[in-house]
């Protein structure tokens, strides 16, 4: 790659305004010369003394200091013609006789060189630092505006127009046959773009514009393109602070790129770890049942004839009631499937929320296992999907159930508030602790000191997930009455007999 | 009632299944405690004892690898591992911890009946000094490491005899690549998985109708070898 020549920041049509204000500084240093021959016309006619070159080095020290080196050198010129012609005898004629006038002459001079180089010298040192805090700001306000961008498109839009800002002219980002341009709605030519498709070696011209592919890391990571102001040529003279500009975004395209390849790595860690979490959950609760039924099949199959009929009964029963939990495991997989995709049927109706109650205390009653009911009326009309409703219950009741001590009853309330219709279940379970009550809904969230139990923290989430496709919401807390324990309440949108 | 086989610890946090499980290992003659976590395991095996242990290796209190790590640092009493995991490391921890042999969940009573037999014999065997050992077709007379398939003598180069030897001495139960790898090249020895296998392969053509679909010298996946277990009154 070529070096750029290294030159200082400037701005490209200063140039001009520079030749301008040369002109201008010589007729401003004229000005200053007919000053002092004024205020020396002054003094001749009040003093009546001709010695008064002091008051023309004074002005040609004002003009190095204020004009710099060569309007002074000018100065010097002028006063020293003028003050031998005006006010050295014989007055009125130039001429350089005496050892004195020579002596004003070189004092001139010498003051003109002095004092002009210096302030040439101070003015070019501020002029340079001035250039340099304009090239700092610029760099840095795209370097903070890069850095904070983490959007590909966003970075390369920003780069164009940091570039066309810094070229004052116009600037486009290539990759891939896409552009971003600076300003918007910059037209490139044809030819530019066909240029830019084969770019990827060094930085070159084509016409007017500068070409420098964006590179972070060896790659390539599109193709930056600028010109300067319409009526110049490509000013070299920019050609660092752009080059940097073009690094600095590349950088930041590379840095996005990352960001979002490593976001992107989390999110399938994030899959892989539920998908683990969700195959050991499936691998335990299909199994567990189906070891306690191929068990029992299997010890009646080889013992049957050994054991007594209240054996044979029991391993029926369990035979019977892993099949069902197996079902219901099946069911919630099954769900949860529809549920992520997006593919739950929703059969919406308006249904009497008390009969889904009562199916679901019914389902998980047993004797010794009390489900309480307290409904305020036997209709409790709601609007949304029996069936899933039954579901989502079953699965609150069913974690209830597991979560209290074997045999304490589980409680189902229900009433109607403001148009909504709502259930509760209260268990006496040890509860969760507060921090955690939004989180038991979540995937495969056990609560803590809940691993002796067993469960594979779906059934609430499936449950939250059926309430909601149903626009019904789901919550948790601890009980009101201070009793360990959690209340699952849930809201249904509810349903008057009249909009029925 | 016929005088029981032994005392069985069965190891379970899943009453379904210790439900399954109690009438048949009664009815096969075994008495039957249950204990529904490894601390309760551990306790009664201390208080009480027993002839054999049937092992959840999934626990609520504690890795079931860690509860046979614990009974073997006193106890040489059988333990066959219940095991829903598919996870074949596990499987290979618990068998190198001390596990006597493993079922995998789902099973079939007569499985793990089976299975636990094996255990209890092949621990009864590891004490005693036997001469022989015949099951179906084969024979092997480890007084002067011989080996008859079908009364004729088979040739087996040191190595193969050493493998089959190992095998047979823990008949019916699972044998681990690295069990292997120690009774054949010793106990330090460190190598693939791969000479067992090739191993095996050269004393499945010797003693194997059909090598490729053996029924004597049957593989574990993923663990290791087992052979037929030994005719009973053998």
């Amino acid at each position: 790659m070529r070096a750029f020549p290294d030159s200082r920041w400037r701005q490209p049509h200063q140039k001009r305004a520079d030749q301008l204000r040369g002109l201008w500084r010589y007729g401003a240093a004229l000005a200053i010369v007919a000053a002092s021959t004024l205020v020396a016309e002054g003094f001749y006619r009040v003093f009546d003394t001709t010695r008064l070159s002091m008051v023309f080095l004074a002005g040609i020290l004002i003009t190095a200091v204020t004009l710099g080196a060569w309007p002074a050198y000018f100065a010097a010129a002028i006063s020293f013609f003028l003050y031998n012609f005006y006010l050295v005898e014989p007055r009125f004629t130039f001429q350089l006789v005496s050892a004195e006038d020579v002596l004003v002459l070189v004092v001139f001079a010498a003051v003109a060189f002095l004092t002009g180089s210096l302030t040439g010298r101070i003015r070019d040192q501020a002029r340079q630092s001035a250039d340099r805090a304009h090239t700092t700001a610029a760099l840095f306000e795209a370097s903070r505006e890069l850095s904070a961008a983490d959007e590909e498109d966003l970075i390369r839009g920003r780069i164009a127009q940091h570039i066309a800002q810094a070229a004052r002219g116009e600037a486009l980002v290539w990759d891939a046959g896409r552009t971003w341009c600076a300003p918007i709605g910059l037209k490139p030519p044809p030819e530019l773009l066909e240029a830019l498709a084969s770019a990827g070696g060094g930085e070159h011209l084509v016409g007017p514009w500068r070409i420098r592919p964006l590179r972070a890391d060896g790659a390539l990571l599109g193709v930056a393109a600028w010109r300067g102001p319409a009526d110049q040529d490509a000013a070299p003279e920019d050609d660092p602070l752009v080059a940097v500009l073009a690094d600095l975004g590349a950088a930041a395209v590379m840095r996005a790129r990352l960001a979002a390849a490593r976001s992107e790595i989390e999110a399938m860690a994030r899959t892989e770890q539920l998908r683990n979490a969700l195959l050991s959950s499936i691998s335990h609760d299909l199994r567990t049942p189906l070891a306690a039924i191929l068990a029992s099949a299997s010890s009646l199959k080889d013992f049957g004839e050994r054991f007594s009929p209240e054996v044979r009964a029991d391993l029926v029963t369990t035979i019977q009631e892993e099949a069902v939990r197996l079902n219901r495991f099946v069911a919630n997989l099954l769900s949860m499937t529809r549920l992520e995709s997006g593919a739950l049927d929703l059969d919406r109706q308006t249904f009497g929320a008390a009969e889904v109650i009562d199916r679901v205390a019914v389902r998980f009653e047993r004797p010794g296992q009390p489900i309480r009911r307290d409904l305020t009326d036997g209709g409790l009309l709601a609007s949304g999907d029996p069936i899933l409703l039954e579901q989502a219950l079953g699965n609150v009741v069913e974690n209830a159930l597991r979560y209290g001590p074997a045999g304490a009853p589980v409680t189902i309330r229900a009433w109607r508030d403001d148009g909504a219709v709502h259930i509760e279940v209260e268990d006496q379970g040890r509860g969760v602790p507060p921090a955690d009550l939004d989180r038991i809904f979540e995937k495969f969230y056990r609560s803590p000191g809940a691993a002796t139990i067993q469960g594979t923290g779906l059934g609430l989430s499936i449950a939250r997930g059926l309430v909601e496709a149903m626009d019904g919401s789901i919550a948790a807390r601890a009980r009101a009455d201070g009793e360990p324990g959690l209340v699952v309440g849930l809201i249904l949108t509810g349903s008057t007999p009249h909009a029925a | 009632m016929q005088p029981s086989l032994g005392q069985i610890l069965l190891v379970d946090d899943e009453p379904q299944l210790v439900r399954a499980l109690t009438p048949a290992l009664g009815a096969a003659g075994y008495e039957v405690s249950v204990a529904a976590s490894g601390q309760a395991a551990l306790e009664h095996l201390a208080g009480e004892g027993c002839d054999a242990v049937i092992l959840d290796l999934g626990l609520p209190d504690m890795d079931g690898k860690t509860v046979i790590a614990r009974i073997r640092e006193w106890s040489e009493a059988p333990i066959v591992v219940l095991s829903a995991r598919d996870i074949e490391q596990e499987k290979i921890a618990a068998l190198d911890l001390g596990a006597d042999d493993f079922v995998n969940k789902p099973f079939a009573v007569g499985e793990l009946l089976a299975r636990l037999r094996a255990a209890m014999r092949g621990r009864e065997r590891r004490f005693s000094a036997r001469a022989r050992f015949k099951a179906g077709d084969l024979e092997i007379n480890f007084a002067d490491r011989r080996v008859f398939l079908q009364g004729d003598e088979v040739r087996l180069t040191p190595r193969e005899y050493d493998l089959l030897r190992a095998l047979a001495r823990y008949a019916g139960r699972v044998v681990t690549h690295r069990q292997l790898m120690a009774a054949v090249w010793g106990p330090s020895a460190h190598m693939d998985a791969q000479f067992v296998r090739v191993l095996v392969g050269q004393v499945r053509q010797k003693i194997e109708e059909e090598p490729s679909a053996p029924r004597i010298l049957l593989t574990e996946p993923g663990l290791g070898y087992r052979l037929v277990a030994e005719d009973d009154g053998g």
